[in-house]
């Protein structure tokens, strides 16, 4: 009875999910739910963890509970300790949870809402999650080895030396994009750019409060610094109609790149207890809060979307990036649906927290899952905005025109009525000047956020305060991004510069941590600048260049998860990761190629090279001839590092199933587990 | 349902707990038998986060 009656519930859940995606991709011509979208959504993610989780758990990696993992054999207290599986799951959702998934999907919705969706649903379930759950399990059983290290031990030195390389490049760009995406929130917006400019000092005085005054109580000084940067929002309205107050918080894009550039410095280089620690803390709980939020109000609202299941920009000529569907709808969204930073992840704390083997799938597989669904709660939301105000904010003034007149009439013409009326409206009710042309998905993403939370909680009086507590909530975790991972920068470029010269290496040694901090600022500073630069509006060239690299460095982890399960069971499981590295090899490859060679200028950065030299040569000009080549170089970088791994990897492989090659195993030995179950509470 | 939503809550506090490092600090006070205080905290903090900003960031 019990089995018929699963049987049962998992052939519903089957049939709902199929009805939802048939629902989704056949309704045309008419306003479509978002109810149908998170259905379809659930029950494929359901099914995918139920079924093919399952299949690949028990038959591929063969998990064994009876098998010490290195947080009980390693165990130190430290990075090595046994965890109740729903703690780590916490961690690493916490962990692989960035601006990705909710910038990108926002980003797509120019195409309509059904390419994202169905690349969400379906990437994930055959790629994102795989990958993060075969990676996770590849370094449980070595010991939680990174990916450079498994990469250097399973394929070669030349892989592993690619890998590193690949990461601190894609970190590079990383910084650059997200950048860009709070200078454009944050443009022209005193009241934006107070409340962000108040989480430093915040910051300061949570570091201060937690090594002198509580040390230790990080949780009660969070709560105090969250109801600081509300009372900052608050606080925010009022400087952003203060006659002197009001114009030192209006920012060009310019000056907030300017001053991104010094905080990212000044957070690498200052003690990282006083301002990067305090602000990570409470970027994380305000995150976990409002994804937490943002899924509820999305499920209780169930929006309907405005825009259309497909746009005209599915052929290339989209006003946000240029670029056809295929390949650019599966660069624009990596978070999501498969993201190679999360192998980064996967490899680095986590593993060495798991403790049975059994709560890899879970930890894995299913906060991949959760991670996909903030995705879609991300699109859902920017197409629950009317399309010609989606498009209002987000284009480009080179694109629509730049007057609000030009640009309305722009957007008009495509189809999607809005008027400059109707923009100065909305941007009064949400406390702004203006919100035109501001590209990078925040705002728009903000708008569409506060619209669903002031369904619930209040009505249209208090749309402006959610509008800057979004602002504030994705700005917030952006810059904790961009401090941190300057700081990541910084030890990575010192390790490299170490070989050449020892002092170089020593991260104490304050002439290197002021030379390494200011290579790798100036390296994302100017790629920054040259987005603010760009009359493209800088997420046309910078978020494909970003979406290239980030799935260049999951087809680098497919790699090694491949070897690894070719050293398992001949070719006999290898698909499981080979589907989605031969897709993502496809579409990087022909996202890379048309990025450099395409003869659309929007689209070609060597054809906007040309069209700019073939027009009147001034200084500006000359510098984006020149940052259009650099762009294309870097691009051509990328693609020919990870040739070289695949090359590799191919090699090893070839050379594994043809038996001319051992088939080396490097997992750690079994040792039974000792661990009981009282241990894992 | 109330055990249900008293186990909910406590994994939930366990969660941010460990996001917080606040139960990475009881271990290491553990393992080394020693006693919370400013000095001991100073000491546990700055090598926790020498290692976390160590790791690259996710996107």
């Amino acid at each position: 009875m019990g089995k018929l009656f699963r049987t049962g519930v998992w052939i519903l859940v089957a049939c709902t999910g199929a009805f939802a995606l048939a629902g989704v991709a056949l309704r045309r011509g008419e306003t479509l739910n978002s109810a149908w979208l998170v259905t379809a959504a659930v029950c494929t993610y359901l099914a995918a963890y139920r079924f093919y989780s399952a299949f690949i758990a028990a038959k591929v990696m063969a998990l064994d509970d009876r098998r010490a993992t290195p947080a009980e054999r390693l165990r130190n207290g430290h990075d090595f300790e046994p965890t109740n599986k729903w703690i780590v799951f916490g961690h690493h959702f916490a962990a692989i949870a960035g601006p990705g998934p909710l910038v990108g999907p926002t980003l797509a919705a120019q195409f309509g809402y059904l390419p994202g969706a169905l690349w969400i649903i379906l990437g994930v379930v055959l790629g994102g999650a795989v990958q993060d759950f075969v990676v996770l399990f590849a370094s449980v059983r070595r010991d939680g080895k990174s990916l450079g290290q498994m990469a250097r031990e399973e394929i070669g030195r030349i892989g592993g030396g690619t890998a590193l390389l690949t990461v601190l490049l894609i970190m590079i760009i990383l910084l650059a994009v997200i950048g860009l995406v709070v200078v454009n929130a944050l443009k022209g917006s005193p009241w934006g750019t107070f409340t962000i400019a108040a989480t430093m000092p915040i910051a300061v005085f949570m570091g201060l409060y937690l090594r002198f005054w509580r040390p230790g109580r990080v949780l009660e000084v969070s709560l105090i610094g969250f109801a600081l940067v509300v009372a900052s929002i608050f606080a925010g309205e009022w400087v952003a109609h203060h006659p002197v107050f009001g114009s030192w918080f209006t920012l060009g894009g310019i000056a907030l790149a300017i001053a991104l550039i010094i905080y990212g410095y000044a957070a690498s280089a200052l003690p990282v207890w006083l301002l990067l620690a305090p602000r990570d803390y409470l970027s994380t709980f305000v995150k976990l809060g409002v994804v937490l939020l943002l899924g509820l109000g999305v499920l209780i609202v169930r929006p309907d979307l405005q825009m259309p299941a497909l746009t005209q920009f599915t052929d290339g000529t989209g006003p946000i990036f240029a670029g056809k569907i295929f390949p650019f709808c599966f660069i624009t969204i990596a978070c999501g649906a498969i993201s190679g930073f999360h192998a980064l992840i996967s490899s680095g704390t986590t593993p060495k927290l798991i403790a049975r083997e059994s709560h890899i799938r879970p930890v894995g597989f299913g906060s991949m899952l959760l991670e996909s669904f903030v995705a879609m709660m991300a699109l859902v939301a920017a197409c629950a905005l009317e399309p010609g105000v989606f498009f209002a904010v987000n284009s480009p003034a080179g694109i629509v025109g730049a007057t609000p007149a030009a640009a309305t009439a722009t957007i008009t013409g495509w189809g999607y009525p809005v008027t400059p009326e109707q923009m100065r409206d909305l941007a009064r009710h949400v406390g702004e000047e203006t919100l035109f042309y501001r590209t990078g998905g925040a705002p728009s993403l903000a708008l569409g956020m506060a619209h669903i939370f002031s369904r619930i909680a209040g009505n249209d009086a208090v749309l402006r305060f959610w509008y800057h507590f979004a602002i504030m909530f994705e700005a917030l975790f952006i810059l904790t991004v961009i401090d941190a991972g300057t700081r990541v920068g910084r030890f990575m470029l010192q390790d490299f510069l170490g070989h050449i010269w020892k002092p170089l290496g020593r991260t104490s040694w304050m002439p290197s941590v002021l030379l390494t901090s200011g290579l790798i600022v100036a390296a994302w500073g100017y790629f920054l600048v040259q987005g603010v630069l760009d009359p493209l509006g800088g997420i046309n060239s910078l978020w494909p260049l970003f979406g290239i690299a980030n799935q260049l460095l999951a087809a680098v982890a497919l790699c090694v998860a491949t070897t690894i399960l070719i050293k398992m069971h001949g070719a006999k499981y290898m698909w499981i990761t080979v589907a989605p590295l031969a897709w993502l090899v496809t579409v990087t490859y022909s996202g890379a190629w048309q990025k450099i060679f395409s003869d659309a200028p929007r689209v070609g950065f060597l054809a906007q090279a040309r069209l700019l030299e073939a027009g009147p040569q001034t200084a500006q000009t000359k510098q984006l001839i020149f940052n259009n080549r650099l762009d294309a170089a870097v691009c051509g970088l990328f693609i020919v590092l990870v040739t070289t791994i695949l090359a590799d990897s191919v090699r090893v492989w070839a050379g594994l199933l043809r038996g001319t090659r051992e088939a080396r195993n490097l997992e750690a030995p079994f040792v039974p587990t000792q661990l009981g179950a009282e241990e894992l509470g | 349902m109330r055990r249900a939503w008293h186990g909910f809550w406590r994994t939930l506090v366990a969660i941010l707990r460990e996001l917080a490092d606040e139960r990475a600090y009881e271990r290491h006070l553990r393992i080394h038998g020693r006693v919370p205080s400013g000095e001991e905290w100073r000491r546990f903090s700055e090598e926790r986060l020498r290692q976390k900003y160590q790791r690259p960031r996710c996107c």
